[in-house]
């Protein structure tokens, strides 16, 4: 009985010691605040709604150069050269919702994926990293597969800055 | 406390595949490829109709209201003569088949439960029938179906 008692006593003495009394309060509102935080850095909002993302397909190349495999039907100014990077935009700008979508193939796994080149828009041409590939790209009377249109249309400003390719799905094939 | 989130959360768990299991069952029975008619629907629609369906500035939204058009035999058609349905580069299977998914992926409460899935056949004649005024026919057709009782919206 004596050794339990001491035992108890020993270690909320150390409790008490080595914790102040709203340290739990604290804590809490750390985590309550921060978690809440989260969602709105502008990174999390931007690629909101914009696709979805439902696999990683391997990576290789550089998202700075024109021969980045995601960039084979691009037309325009790489977003990742434009202070926002492959799958989101800038700050400052408004992805546009609608978008013109083609394929292009992963060099790591060989297989095609559906890209969504989904134009930033709200400030004036960023201007570097021009890449025009333009694979699939088809005369304007196929609106829906040419890349001249000014996909910016569907924003609230019809500015064109720049170019995401956000994966959004696997090529079905045959 | 701990057991309430974690019995909400299995039951969000069973309702979402209770929904899915009955779609695939449709899938199935109406002969669909689900991956190919996503493919295809990614492809030529969802650069405008968006990921989810609703559309925007000027793009119709499908979500919760597509199957409202089945309800009259012009509406029905309607859905196979519109300029992306019509002048798209698919065949007349592989369009059946991107029209019928499209309705139960995003039919939702708009799509009643004996709903007629669209035939080859269907297709094939409706699609000789290309839309010129296109939004003017929609607005007909929205009015119709609203005189009907069917929320559509604009």
């Amino acid at each position: 009985m004596n050794l339990l008692d001491k035992l108890f006593e020993k270690s909320a003495r150390r409790v008490a010691q080595n914790s102040s009394r709203r340290g739990m309060l604290k804590a809490l509102g750390a985590a309550m605040v921060g978690g809440a935080t989260i969602p709105l850095l502008p990174v999390a909002r931007a690629a909101d709604g914009a696709a979805e993302a439902p696999m990683r397909p391997g990576e290789v190349g550089d998202p700075t150069s024109c021969d980045y495999w995601r960039y084979c039907a691009v037309d325009g100014f790489l977003c990742e050269c434009c202070g926002g990077s492959v799958n989101t935009c800038p700050p400052g700008t408004e992805m546009s919702t609608i978008t013109w979508i083609g394929t292009c193939r992963n060099p790591v796994d060989g297989r095609s994926y559906v890209i969504s080149y989904n134009d930033c828009c709200g400030t004036t041409q960023c201007g570097t990293c021009l890449c025009q590939r333009d694979e699939g790209d088809r005369p304007i009377y196929r609106a829906d597969k040419s890349n001249d249109v000014n996909w910016c249309l569907g924003s609230k400003s019809s500015i064109y800055h720049c170019s995401t390719a956000i994966v959004v799905g696997m090529a079905f094939e045959e | 406390m701990i057991l309430r989130p974690i019995l909400l959360a299995a039951s969000l768990v069973c309702t979402a595949a209770g929904a899915t299991g009955s779609v695939e069952s449709q899938y199935d029975t109406l002969g669909i490829n689900p991956a190919r008619a996503k493919f295809n629907y990614q492809m030529l629609c969802q650069g405008c109709h968006i990921p989810s369906g609703e559309g925007g500035r000027g793009v119709p939204n499908m979500k919760d209201q597509v199957g409202y058009f089945l309800h009259l035999p012009a509406g029905r058609e309607y859905l196979v003569r519109v300029p992306g349905s019509a002048n798209s580069a698919l065949n007349d299977e592989r369009l059946t088949e991107l029209l019928n998914w499209t309705l139960l992926e995003f039919g939702g409460r708009s799509l009643a439960a004996d709903w007629q899935p669209y035939t080859t056949a269907d297709v094939t004649a409706a699609r000789q029938q290309p839309l010129y005024e296109v939004i003017e026919h929609r607005r007909l057709l929205a009015d119709a179906l609203r005189e009907q009782g069917y929320p559509l919206t604009d």
